[in-house]
């Protein structure tokens, strides 16, 4: 048969390369500047541009979509060339994948320092960006699925399957949490609202570690890993199950982010459920990694890229062990809200995705440098104390998480909370923040190792371009399937088919949980006294979403005796119907405050408290690490935006009067000057349209409405 | 090249395993082994355990659903709400002077006064404590009574729920003790003139 000569493109994997390398170092920094400011809250150095609640989105995009992400590029784009003895379809697509996606990346971090955000987790792009995100995602996609129709190779192998259902299920996942309504250039509402809008985001959120930091890295495994250690794949039937499987089941898992929520216990439990189902199809790609090393172990002592992988997939596998166990109510009712949570989240970031993006780069930038590793030593210490550092971080987090969940927990003798201050639970945290922030520092060090070792193999090496390979054209075969072929090996030839059948096996969990939460009305009961926020309530809120409030409170009270007591009446589905977005939180790094509002109740505080609070929080609580918001006393509200704010509220079904856009600005002036002379009387002379005014007045109402329905469940009833 | 019905079987040499033939991508061989028993046990496992799961929680719901879950603890918790439901204060009461009870009350005071009236009681949010003015009357059984009842629409919560009588007791003898000491900058008097 005739042989082809063709050229694989190294320059695109060279340029991912590059950009991981870069946005690895950037994502981290920030999330060890983060570590600190638990530490040392005037580490925010009281401007908006570095304060928590706007960084942390910046630390999460950073690692997750700028250095995974670049890293899955890499991987991919080295691999799927060689897998299909072909070139990438087209080199004007790749530039654009490169080019586009770091775009993206810089007007994430612009926008997100600049308060630009949604205030879904993971999800926190604009729209203009987010359009951005689905068309390059588009042109990967179309690029990977041109190359594969190109190819030269009869089959699919397992490693394209995970990258044709992480393409897919990214699009679908992506477009639907994304579908919003524009205020303007830089602010949207999205058209989900409370329960629903909280079901979505996670199921995207949750998927997002499925299809964004799992598939993909599972489908690298497939590759690097037998190619590291020149073994044989263990079990071709493994992997045919455990990647079915996996995409069918992971889908349905997102209420776990949502466990003693105000999510309908059905949901509720299809999300336990299925989570539980989850650690078999997880554990087959461990199981069918760590036995690919039989018979390789004495060269995984010798070889930093297969030591890196070896801890990568145990990582994995402990991630997925946890994950299920963290599903179950019982452990969630302790380790949700907490540092168990970010922990767990690390041990996948740092171990799983961080170990394997390194030992791709080990693997592959030699080779398309045509080098050896400048230094095998370097990589060595760079994986020991990258691993120790994954130790540091995730130990004192879950000792800490058990420490803090027990005194939310805690009652005297008396029946009263032993711990009411919110605060003494954090205060105690602080030596495990300080240990947890070592820890990360530990594990930049041996990244900063392992750039230093690359850039020194770069230098020693030459960029082989276009690299020549030759292999038999693809002969066109036989469309049914051939006796003796099982149905999968023929489906392993036809990837159109593959990506279809793919597409509606993770379809079909997601519409089963979210839709009925659209067309059946007592899966959110209404609440006769919950009403639309004020003018000046909803600007508040937008204040409040700016700066990245969700990212420490949660609104969100758990149906626990710890918690009623603590803040007041539990969550009810009805009382979140006109929040978009839902502001739920996933982390208490301060205390709940959606039954701050309430009158009389626990959480309490004067007009004159906030002010100062948001001022000098130290001032009221020197061991506070809530960081200062001075600038809101500055910043004169933006009152033009109002009308157009209540025009996209009516659209999307929040009921407020014909007309009510023109008189808005009004009634927003006659509340605010209520506040500000309140604040008059307490010794305070603030304008009414400052922003301070705007979020004083959002942090009132919260809980109010719910709190005015009474506990009794009479008064809650399905329409 | 006929790549499915090859009759000669490959084993790899390290482990004797049998390789696929025809499964070769890029170099790399695919092993025939069948799926470990323990991990499709392990599938098994949980797939029954899901399968029971709803069963007992949504269909024939004899395991509580969390509001139910929290109805029941609640129940088992009774109630905690402490003492003093009247409407007047009761002036005649004592102020605790023992060593032990205002070392307690002083630590409930950091805890959960100080973020309103500030660590020396010279107030900011909260009125200054320190002085010879009060809003709600000069006596303890005054500082029981708002401690217990508070006054919501002010930003005094009321502590009952919070606190037991005891402990309310322990604080504002604590509060007691601060009348007439001058920490630094204290925020100017409210309410009457104590006599």
């Amino acid at each position: 048969m005739e042989n082809q000569t063709f050229y694989y493109d190294n320059k695109i994997v060279k340029n991912f390369a590059y950009a991981t390398l870069f946005w690895g170092v950037v994502g981290m920094v920030v999330g060890l500047l983060l570590a600190l400011q638990f530490i040392w809250p005037s580490l925010s150095f009281g401007i908006p541009y570095t304060t928590f609640g706007r960084i942390r989105p910046i630390h999460t995009n950073a690692v997750i979509f700028a250095f995974v992400g670049n890293g899955m590029f890499t991987g991919i784009y080295y691999s799927l060339q060689r897998l299909c003895k072909a070139r990438m379809f087209n080199d004007m697509l790749s530039k654009i994948n490169f080019w586009g996606w770091q775009l993206i990346i810089v007007l994430a971090a612009l926008t997100f320092i600049f308060g630009i955000t949604t205030g879904k987790e993971y999800a926190e792009l604009e729209w203009p960006v987010d359009i951005l995100v689905a068309v390059i995602w588009i042109v990967f996609g179309w690029n990977m699925i041109g190359t594969i129709i190109k190819r030269r190779t009869a089959h699919i192998y397992v490693a394209i399957w995970f990258y044709i259902a992480t393409f897919i299920t990214i699009a679908v996942l992506h477009v639907t949490n994304s579908l919003a309504i524009p205020v303007g250039l830089f602010k949207s509402y999205p058209i989900y609202a409370g329960v629903q809008d909280a079901l979505v985001q996670w199921w995207y959120g949750h998927n997002a570690v499925a299809f964004f930091l799992t598939t993909p890295f599972l489908g690298l495994m497939y590759y690097f890993l037998p190619k590291a250690a020149n073994r044989p794949i263990y079990s071709y039937k493994l992997s045919i199950v455990h990647f079915w499987a996996l995409i069918f089941l992971y889908i349905w898992a997102g209420p776990h982010h949502l466990l003693y929520s105000a999510l309908p216990d059905w949901a509720q439990s299809l999300g336990v459920v299925f989570s539980v189902m989850l650690i078999a199809p997880s554990w087959g790609g461990m199981v069918n990694g760590l036995l690919t090393l039989r018979g390789a172990w004495d060269r995984v002592r010798e070889d930093p890229v297969l030591k890196f992988m070896v801890v990568a997939v145990t990582a994995y596998g402990m991630s997925t062990f946890e994950g299920p166990l963290m599903s179950t109510k019982t452990v969630n009712a302790i380790s949700h809200f907490t540092d168990w949570t970010v922990g767990h989240a690390h041990i996948g970031a740092l171990g799983w995705n961080g170990f394997l993006t390194f030992a791709v780069l080990y693997y592959l930038i030699p080779r398309i440098f045509q080098t050896q590793l400048f230094s095998r030593k370097m990589a060595n210490l760079h994986f020991w104390i990258g691993t120790l550092g994954i130790i540091f971080y995730a130990v004192p987090l879950y000792w800490g998480a058990i420490t803090q969940a027990s005194m939310w927990k805690e009652f005297t003798a008396d029946g009263f909370l032993k711990y009411p201050n919110f605060l003494e639970t954090v205060t105690q945290l602080q030596p495990m923040y300080a240990a947890r922030a070592v820890g990360g520092a530990l594990y930049i060090t041996g990244v900063v190792i392992g750039v230093y070792n690359l850039i020194l193999t770069i230098k020693a090496g030459k960029l082989l371009p276009e690299e020549a390979a030759s292999a038999p054209a693809l002969v066109s075969t036989e469309s049914k399937r051939g006796s003796g072929e099982g149905i999968h090996r023929w489906l392993e030839r036809k990837p159109v088919q593959f990506t279809i059948i793919a597409l509606v096996v993770v379809l079909i969990g997601g519409l089963i949980e979210i839709v009925p939460l659209y067309l059946i009305k007592t899966n959110i009961p209404t609440i006769a006294s919950v009403k639309p926020y004020t003018p000046l309530e909803l600007q508040g809120r937008d204040i409040y979403v700016r700066e990245g409030c969700y990212t420490c409170h949660s609104q969100q009270v758990r149906p626990f005796r710890s918690e009623t007591e603590r803040y007041g009446e539990y969550a009810k589905a009805g009382e979140y119907v006109y929040d978009h977005p839902f502001q739920w939180g996933s982390k208490r790094n301060g205390p709940d405050l959606s039954r701050e509002g309430v009158v009389g109740g626990r959480q309490y505080r004067p007009n004159s408290w906030h002010y100062t609070h948001m001022l000098n929080p130290q001032q009221l609580n020197a061991q506070s690490i809530m960081p200062v918001y001075s600038w809101l006393i500055k910043d004169d509200l933006d009152l033009s935006t109002t009308a157009k704010k209540i025009r996209v509220m009516q659209f999307l079904g929040v009921p407020y009067p014909q007309g009510y856009d023109k008189i808005a600005n009004d009634e927003l002036m006659i509340q605010a000057r209520g506040i500000a002379d309140d604040l008059k009387s307490q010794g305070i002379q603030v304008e009414p349209t400052k922003e301070i005014i705007a979020m004083i007045a959002y942090l009132q109402r919260l809980g109010k409405d719910v709190h005015a329905a009474g506990s009794s469940p009479a008064t809650i009833t399905g329409k | 090249m006929k790549i499915n019905n090859q009759k000669t079987v490959e084993k790899d040499e390290l482990t004797g395993d049998k390789l696929l033939s025809g499964h070769e991508s890029d170099n790399i061989r695919e092993l025939d082994n069948s799926l470990p028993k323990w991990w499709v046990w392990l599938f098994i496992l949980t797939i029954v355990f899901s399968v029971i799961y709803i069963f007992v929680f949504d269909v024939i719901k004899v395991a509580p659903y969390q509001q139910d879950e929290w109805k029941n603890e609640m129940a088992a918790a009774g109630t905690n709400a402490s003492g003093q439901t009247s409407l007047v204060a009761d002036t005649t009461l004592i102020a605790m002077s023992d060593a032990p009870s205002l070392e307690a009350g002083k630590e409930i005071w950091l805890k959960q006064c100080k973020v309103c009236h500030l660590e020396g009681g010279q107030g900011l949010v909260g009125p200054n404590l320190t002085d010879n003015f009060s809003i709600y009357g000069c006596k303890y059984g005054n500082l029981v009574h708002i401690t217990t009842v508070g006054a919501p629409e002010k930003g005094m919560i009321s502590w009952k729920t919070q606190l037991s009588e005891t402990q309310i007791k322990q604080v504002s003898s604590y509060v007691v003790t601060l009348q007439g000491t001058t920490p630094p900058n204290p925020k100017a008097p409210q309410g009457e003139p104590c006599k």
